[in-house]
This record gives C-alpha cells, sequence and structure tokens, in this order.
C-alpha cells in the first residue's frame, strides 16, 4: 500500500513539474491515438450508417461478423499488420513498421468494427418517423440520411469516445507495431508497461492518471453537450 | 382529376391490406377516408403521398403515371405532403421544424421567415417558435406539423387520423385548420379518420374504405363473435355471454358483423315485443348530424343508430330513456 501511496505522491510531483519525457509520450498518443479515431470514424460511421440504411443480401451475415470483430485481440492485429509492413512483407518498402503510421494502421483496423457495430445500432434505433418526415417534406435520400444523421448524432459520438477510450487505452498493437521507441512511438501504455518491467512505479502511475484524466474530461465534454442539447 | 387510381394493391406477409379496383379523387375537394382501424386508410395514404409503392395496380397523378422509382418520386413528393397520425418532430426548435421544408426547397432566407411565421400563424402557434419542438403537447405537435407541411405550399396535405390523439380544444383547432386550407389557400386535402361526424362535417366526398376495400357506406357496429346454432337451427353471433345477435350466414366460429345503422330502428321499450333481432338498451347520447339523428346506445355494447329527422319527429326518444333495438336481418351483414 505505501509503495501505491509513495507512487502517487511522487508521479502528482513529476506531472506538476510538466516533465519533458512526460510531456513528449502524452503527445505521441494523443497525436496516434486522435489520428486512428478520426481515419476509423471516417469510415466506420458511413459503413455504419449504410449497412443500417439499405437493405441488401447479406446484411446480417455482415452485422454479425462486425460484432465478431469486436472481440478481436490486440496481439492478432499487430501480428496480421506486421506480416504486411515488416521487411518481408508487401508493404516493407514502405519502412512502415516501428512508426507511429503503423500504430495508426492497427488501432483503425481495433476501432472500425467498434464505430461501424455502434453506428449500426444508433441509426436502427432512430424511429422510423424522422425518416419518413423528412421524406414527405421533399427532402432527398442524401438529406433524408442527414436528418436521420442529426437525430442520432450523440450515440455516433458515443461511438466514437467509446472507440479513442478503447485506442488510448490498448498497448498490444502500440507494442508490436511502434516498438516503443522513446520520443518517436512511445505512448503512454507502452511506457507504463516498460516502466512496470523495470520496477519503476512513479513515471507508470504519473501516466496511469493522466490517462484516466484523458478519458475523464472527453466524457465530461460528450456530457456537456449532451445537457445542452437536450436543454 | 387530381388521382385516378386503377386496380391497386398492396401485400404485407402475404396479406392483402388494400385492394382498390378503381378510386378517382378530384381536384379542389376535401375528401375524408372513413374506416375502422385496420382498414388500409394510412397504406392508402402514404401510396398516395409516394411514400410506399403498392404491390400491384397503377396512380395516375394530375395527368402523370406515377412510376415509383425513387429518382421519380421527389419531384411528386414535393407536392404532396403527408401528417402523420402521431407526427414526430425533429430535435430543434419549432422554427427549424418548419423550416425543414422551405431549406430542401432552397427557397432564400428571408422568404422563409416570412412563411414560417405566416404558418405559424394560420395553425395559432406563432408564440412557440422558438420553443423545443419536443417539448410540446400532443396536440401542439399535431399543429406544428400541419404548419411544417403547409409551409411546402404544397398542391396536397393528406392528414392520418389528425384529431386522434388530441383534446377537444386541439380537436376544434385542426377542425378549422382544415377548412381554411381548402377554402383559403386552396389545398386539396385528404383526411383519414374513423370519426363519422367529423367526416360528415368536414368533407365535401367521403371514401368507405373496409378491411382494404371501397365500401358503398360506412360500415358501423362493428363486432366480433363466435356463431353458434340453436335447437331450432337459427343461427346467432355471440358478442358476449349476454349479448346474441340473430343473423343469416353459412360461416361458422369466429367472424365480423356489422350493424347498418341506418337500418336499426329504435323503439320505446314498452312497445317492444320480444324476437329474436331486439336488444334492449338506453340511450347514452343523441345527435344532430343534418338529415338524421345519431343515437349512441348501451346494450351491453355501444350502439349507433341512425333515424331521419322524420323518424325522431314521430317517435322522439329521449336521452337515459330505455329503448328496444330492431336489427332486421338485412341491417345485419357478416364481413
Amino acid at each position: 500500500m505505501d509503495l501505491l501511496i509513495d507512487s502517487l505522491i511522487s508521479a502528482i510531483l513529476l506531472l506538476k513539474s510538466l516533465d519533458a519525457e512526460v510531456c513528449a509520450i502524452v503527445l505521441v498518443s494523443l497525436k496516434v491515438s486522435s489520428s486512428s479515431t478520426l481515419i476509423a470514424s471516417l469510415i466506420g460511421i458511413p459503413a455504419g450508417f449504410a449497412i443500417a440504411f439499405k437493405e441488401f443480401r447479406g446484411k446480417r451475415m455482415t452485422i454479425t461478423i462486425l460484432n465478431t470483430l469486436l472481440a478481436l485481440p490486440t496481439v492478432v492485429i499487430g501480428l496480421f499488420v506486421y506480416a504486411f509492413v515488416s521487411r518481408r512483407g508487401i508493404f516493407g518498402p514502405l519502412d512502415l513498421l516501428y512508426t507511429q503510421k503503423a500504430i495508426v494502421i492497427g488501432q483503425v483496423i481495433l476501432i472500425i468494427p467498434i464505430v461501424t457495430t455502434f453506428t449500426i445500432a444508433a441509426i436502427s434505433r432512430i424511429d422510423e418517423r424522422y425518416r419518413k418526415s423528412a421524406m414527405t417534406l421533399g427532402a432527398t435520400t442524401l438529406q433524408t440520411a442527414g436528418v436521420v444523421f442529426r437525430e442520432a448524432r450523440f450515440s455516433i459520438m458515443a461511438a466514437v469516445i467509446a472507440s479513442f477510450g478503447r485506442v488510448i487505452a490498448e498497448v498490444g498493437i502500440s507494442m508490436m507495431l511502434g516498438g516503443n521507441a522513446k520520443g518517436f512511438t512511445r505512448t503512454m501504455t507502452t511506457a507504463m508497461a516498460l516502466e512496470y518491467d523495470k520496477g519503476e512505479f512513479v513515471l507508470a502511475v504519473a501516466l496511469g492518471l493522466i490517462l484516466l484524466t484523458i478519458s475523464f474530461a472527453v466524457n465530461l465534454f460528450f456530457n456537456y453537450l449532451q445537457g445542452r442539447a437536450r436543454a | 382529376m387530381l388521382f385516378e387510381i386503377n386496380n391497386l394493391s398492396k401485400v404485407y406477409a402475404g396479406r392483402k391490406v388494400l385492394d382498390i379496383p378503381e378510386l378517382r379523387l378530384e381536384k379542389g375537394k376535401v375528401y375524408g377516408l372513413l374506416g375502422p382501424n385496420g382498414s388500409g386508410k394510412t397504406t392508402l395514404l402514404e401510396i398516395l403521398s409516394f411514400l410506399l409503392p403498392p404491390t400491384t395496380g397503377e396512380i395516375v397523378y394530375g395527368s402523370r403515371k406515377v412510376d415509383f422509382s425513387e429518382g421519380f418520386l421527389q419531384g411528386l413528393r414535393r407536392e404532396v405532403v403527408m401528417v402523420e397520425q402521431q407526427p414526430i418532430l425533429f430535435t430543434t426548435s419549432v422554427y427549424k421544424n418548419v423550416e425543414f421544408g422551405l431549406g430542401v426547397r432552397g427557397v432564400p432566407k428571408e422568404r422563409r421567415k416570412r412563411i414560417i411565421y405566416e404558418v405559424l400563424d394560420l395553425v395559432g402557434m406563432r408564440e412557440f417558435a422558438e420553443a423545443s419542438a419536443h417539448k410540446l403537447s400532443g396536440g401542439e405537435t399535431q399543429r406544428v406539423a400541419i404548419a411544417r407541411a403547409l409551409a411546402c405550399s404544397p398542391k396536397v396535405i393528406l392528414l392520418d387520423e389528425p384529431t386522434s390523439n388530441v383534446d377537444i380544444e386541439n380537436q376544434i383547432a385542426i377542425e378549422g385548420i382544415l377548412r381554411d386550407i381548402n377554402i383559403q389557400k386552396g389545398i386539396f386535402v385528404i383526411f383519414a379518420t374513423h370519426n363519422t361526424i367529423q367526416a360528415t362535417k368536414l368533407s365535401d366526398h367521403i371514401v368507405f374504405l373496409f378491411n382494404g376495400r371501397p365500401a358503398s357506406s360506412v360500415y358501423e357496429n362493428i363486432f366480433s363473435g363466435l356463431i353458434s346454432t340453436d335447437d331450432n337451427g337459427k343461427k346467432y353471433c355471440s358478442i358476449h355471454d349476454k349479448l346474441k345477435i340473430a343473423v343469416r350466414t353459412n360461416k361458422t366460429g369466429y367472424v365480423k358483423i356489422s350493424v347498418n345503422p341506418i337500418m336499426i330502428k329504435v323503439l320505446p321499450a314498452r312497445d317492444a315485443r320480444a324476437g329474436d333481432h331486439r336488444l334492449l338498451g338506453r340511450v347514452m347520447q343523441l345527435i344532430d348530424e343534418g338529415d338524421h339523428v345519431r343515437a349512441l346506445i348501451d346494450v351491453g355494447i355501444p350502439f349507433s343508430a341512425l333515424l331521419s329527422q322524420r323518424e325522431y319527429k314521430h317517435a322522439p326518444v329521449m336521452a337515459g330513456e330505455s329503448v328496444a333495438l330492431f336489427c332486421p336481418p338485412e341491417s345485419i351483414e357478416v364481413v
């Protein structure tokens, strides 16, 4: 218990001093996670929207496969992407391995199923009357989709936030594809794992605190937006 | 002619819910689509508003045959707007809800404001312009939904049971709005209702629908019951334990019967003799419908009888009075 309390006090002092190493790790984490969340959202939201909105053969199977992919372990994704970006892989010449780009690729694969399935659920829950109302008022298919999207916006935003939470907290992909290179690909989670291996808890606890604070701030902002919309 | 319908049908899960061999709706009139629940009114309105394709058949709108492919329909939807039975408003202000149809039509911003306040005035909701649409009552929501449809300056407005979920104050207001938009704005109005009085009061023409088919008159006094046969071979429809109505039918099991209200005779209870076609009850309500007086009579279930003014003057019945209903065999149809 003393170890935890001592580590916590030291961690707070470290954060207060705005330690350069800590700041660099946090920035890399935020940059990588934001990029992968943005890319996954740009792919997953329209895909989820199209799957929910359109009737096509194999729709149920597609949703089942996406639901299955939610359980995909990060190490499997790490191995899969490694096979493509390692020197012997087909994307080997692009020199992506152990770069932030490689981490982003892996994380995008990790969260696309999350964004897509959450978007499908969000759109499917929207009352059919919104679509009919927009159509009877003369809206085009795109404008009708816009109305449905607007009504589902908070659920879709929740999908994006859940995805961000997933990538900022994952360690497998960052470690396998990023390599935990200091100042380049060291993220909060890979740094925490390293410090734990070294038996140095102070930095690990400090980073843990930052990670939780970031998650809390993001959710607080989301709740604020929801509250404003309902006011 | 605004709408010409030929051999129209709509099938859901193998069940034909609409089957209209022919229907013509003239321009400029107010049409009441009258029928009980499940008679196909909503399905017909959705087809007429180009939201739902028919399974078979042809619709001619104006002089154009309607092609139910998506690209063709959008232009038609800009002329024909439907207001649902329980309309839903977008989660924004009343003003922005009404603005929606103008926005999709590319109406300039400065013109929108004038139109929005004009239609909100028409439905008596101007002071709610900035209110959140989701905080309105059922009646207010219905009025804003009508305003939202009117803002689009449609040629036709279709309303599905516009007063079924609102209080009496809003009912009166909405009925007034329907009359005004037809007379003042020349908008062709088709509304669905199961309320005979409302249909008679508001419409120039009534289209009767029953079980998805046009009917020659309204089916009223519709009851479900079990056909049974007594020792003498006479058939009865048992509505419940204490209410049996004599019927002539070859059908067995559970059936629906309709008793034509205009063929029912209402007699003072003292003048009634026992018989198969007589039911004893009490007058609950009397309504003047112009040529007729409608009597609502409780015989264990509410029964509606239409008396001509001559019949009523000859043998007036009073509210609260015990009466006997004579339902001749030809007044009862097993449907």
